[in-house]
């Protein structure tokens, strides 16, 4: 083939065929059971020199805890070849069935296992997109096939079923008995490649906030906002923070909402503070936005005695005490509410300018709209 | 005078984290999504030079091995789950002596647990992950400077040491935002990659003399490389336990504290007051409640030192020196039992350990507080 030692590296797996490392003259890497698939791919995709021959050794046993491996580098069609030894028993453990022994076989080891079928190998190969997928059954020297697969570009797979001289078929002329016979199935597909791409900072692409306005906040203040997946609670939260920002304040925001995302509730809390922010967590709340029945089922424990509390007035709380009742809702409609509370609480507590919740909203693709519902509190 | 560009941004620790590796050299990450690293892998998608999606996690360690076998600094991240399906992969990662970074991302468990609260959970998993006892480097960062500094650390601490190295940090780090001035991030230099270049043949398994083999790319058209995830020889040919495999083993431990526990690379802050007989040692995402409460403690006149663990595995004396001078050592950590305490001192740990701990919430500065001030 014109390859020299430097050119092939062997990957082998756990098992018999796991001991080939040292007998072959060349790169060797031995791995996990079953994994000599996987850890091939990776190198593969690692490798600069496209043209080194990667080759994974594997038994049956091998083939069936990596199954998925077989799929991955089928379907992804990774310049590699992946050599299954097919004994059909676990030959180092003495002997068991594996997931490729005959029903025949399993006849006399195992008969209540006898009436399910073997796995079959290169079909599954073949199915899954390798680009060359071979079974041979071979009484003497079948390098011609292994050649074939080793010079085809993408993924190929050779499926050689072996004896086992201690437990499986012991004679050659046994492996007629195998319910498979000889065969070569192809694929005309382009093999895998990597695509390498330079890249600019992810600094770059977020924005730098300046300072444009100023504050009268002087001490750490803390909002919880409660609503519903889909209303935009998250960006107008964002929004919040970023006029924070460029009032000169320290901020933190982070989100809360179902694993299943786009259902159920959207909490968001923010802080703003003169100082250092360490801890970022909410203890008790200074405010409390809520404008749904989702958010308010998610936050009202957590308000206290002292948080001001501005609720839409479609929802019903009893706290004892004045709760800011407005038409959030009415006003800027369910995607705009919860801006619109935000800008109320600005407006009401007059510790930022609103204009720096428009210009945070400006720099935003849906700005108008955006805007829009600020106004629909500010008028 | 070059006037200083604003920086002022608002980002998460994800972004950090990655941008740091990418920089220090990292060439490819893989990855399996998983809550809460999604974002680390959403970012590595835009900014690694490779970027490849596994099918799952076994796959996703399986590749990082290969890549990094065949000469490339590899990067994946996950959470419990996840790193559940890498821990066989990672011992054999471990014993082939091959460099790697996993951003490992606590969540609430047991099990899957809740995929979106953060937890400090996996911290005696790592200590015991590999099969033996062996340690493998962990850090952990405290904070957004924490996620560049440490980031760049652990990608030079595993290609330095030809092993894996775990940046452990938890959902509040990773997907928290908060305003932030890039101006207070310090360049970072490329890791520096050293080769094998000698005359005689190579062997993948023979140490220099920081107790490290130099390296070679598997493929090399040099020199041919045999590794191995079996007991081996220097050769890198699988044996049972020879003598010359046995060292070879021995040295997989001994490389590491050779190397972590050198002075220089003992990462912590070390926060002392003098004449304090308390001080408050935590880790990750506990140690801004613990910054916060002890600046609440020193408000009300009362003594206290801070220690937060950087260098969090292997754990050095140095650490456990500093906690030696006081009457009462209180751990902040968030989870049940209070693992780096039982890590340092036992189940059975001296009534002058405390420890606060929670799961499924953030330990606030106040419990902190109350904790210390009852110290008596």
């Amino acid at each position: 083939m014109g390859l020299g030692p430097n050119d092939v590296i062997i990957v082998s797996d756990i098992g018999c065929c796991g001991l080939v490392d040292p007998l072959i003259n060349s790169h060797s890497i031995h791995g996990l059971h079953g994994r000599s698939t996987a850890l091939a791919m990776g190198i593969a995709l690692g490798l600069d020199n496209p043209d080194k021959k990667v080759i994974a050794i594997q038994g049956d046993g091998g083939a069936t805890i990596g199954l998925q491996h077989l799929l991955e580098a089928s379907r992804q069609n990774i310049s590699m070849t992946l050599l299954v030894q097919n004994n059909q028993v676990y030959g180092m453990t003495g002997g068991q069935i594996s997931g490729t022994s005959t029903r025949l076989f399993k006849a006399i080891k195992f008969p209540e296992e006898s009436e399910v079928p073997p796995y079959n190998l290169c079909d599954i190969a073949y199915s899954a997109g390798a680009a060359f997928s071979a079974r041979v059954i071979p009484r003497g020297d079948f390098s011609d096939k292994l050649v074939e697969a080793i010079n085809e570009p993408g993924f190929s797979f050779v499926e050689a079923h072996i004896i086992c001289p201690s437990y499986g078929y012991k004679k050659v002329n046994e492996l007629e008995l195998l319910p498979f016979r000889e065969e070569t199935l192809k694929t005309q597909r382009l093999p895998h490649v990597i695509h390498k791409k330079d890249t600019p900072s992810l600094f770059d692409s977020i924005p730098k906030v300046e300072t444009f306005f100023e504050s009268n906040l002087k001490s750490r203040t803390e909002l919880i906002i409660g609503s519903s997946a889909g209303a935009g609670a998250q960006l107008a939260a964002d929004l919040l923070t970023f006029a924070g920002i460029m009032c000169g304040l320290n901020a933190t925001k982070k989100g809360e909402y179902p694993i299943t995302v786009g259902t159920g509730h959207s909490v968001a809390e923010v802080i703003l503070s003169d100082e250092a922010i360490n801890f970022t967590g909410i203890e008790s709340p200074d405010v409390v936005i809520i404008t749904s029945q989702d958010g308010l089922d998610k936050v009202k424990d957590r308000i206290d005695d002292s948080t001001r509390v501005i609720l839409d007035s479609s929802l019903d709380l009893d706290i004892g005490r004045e709760i800011h009742h407005v038409s959030f809702n009415k006003k800027a409609g369910k995607n705009g509410a919860v801006l619109a509370a935000i800008a109320y609480w600005i407006i009401q507590s007059g510790l930022l300018p609103l204009e720096a919740l428009r210009e945070a909203a400006r720099n935003h693709k849906h700005a108008n709209k955006l805007i829009i519902a600020i106004d629909s509190i500010a008028e | 005078m070059q006037e200083v560009k604003n920086q002022k941004v608002l980002l998460d620790g994800s972004r950090i984290i990655i941008e740091s590796l990418v920089q220090s050299g990292a060439q490819a990450f893989v990855g399996y999504p998983i809550t809460p690293a999604n974002l680390l892998y959403a970012y590595s998608k835009q900014r690694f030079p490779i970027f490849l999606p596994a099918s799952d996690e076994i796959t996703a360690l399986q590749w990082v091995t290969g890549i990094s076998a065949a000469g490339k600094l590899p990067v994946t991240a996950t959470s419990f789950p996840g790193f559940a399906l890498m821990i066989e992969t990672l011992n054999m990662a471990y014993m082939m002596e091959l460099p790697m970074v996993i951003v490992l991302v606590q969540r609430l468990g047991p099990s899957t647990g809740s995929a979106t609260a953060g937890a400090q959970g996996d911290v005696l998993m790592l200590r015991s992950c590999i099969s033996g006892g062996y340690p493998i480097p962990v850090f952990c960062p405290s904070n957004f400077k924490d996620c560049w500094d440490l980031s760049a650390l652990s990608l030079k601490t595993a290609n330095e040491l030809r092993t894996p190295v775990v940046l452990l940090t938890s959902k509040e780090m990773v997907m928290t935002n908060r305003s932030f001035n890039l101006n207070d991030l310090s360049s970072i230099s490329p890791v520096i990659r050293k080769y094998y270049d000698g005359h005689d043949p190579y062997k993948p398994y023979q140490a220099a003399g920081n107790l490290v083999p130099p390296f070679v790319s598997l493929g090399s058209d040099d020199y041919l490389v045999r590794l191995n995830s079996s007991t081996h020889n220097q050769l890198g040919v699988i044996q049972k336990a020879t003598p010359e495999a046995m060292a070879n083993t021995k040295r997989l431990k001994q490389k590491i504290d050779y190397y972590m526990f050198k002075p220089d690379n003992i990462k912590y802050e070390y926060d002392k007051d003098d004449g304090a007989d308390k001080i408050i040692v935590t880790y990750g995402i506990s140690s801004e409640a613990s910054r916060t409460a002890t600046l609440l403690l020193r408000n009300e006149e009362e003594k206290i030192s801070l220690l937060v663990i950087k260098s969090l595995l292997p754990v050095s004396s140095e650490i456990m020196n500093i906690q030696k001078k006081y009457k009462h050592i209180i751990f902040v950590e968030e989870n049940l039992t209070g693992q780096m305490k039982e890590l340092m001192y036992g189940q059975f740990a001296d009534s002058k350990i405390r420890s606060i701990n929670h799961i499924g919430q953030m330990i606030t500065p106040n419990e902190i507080v109350k904790e210390v001030v009852s110290c008596r």
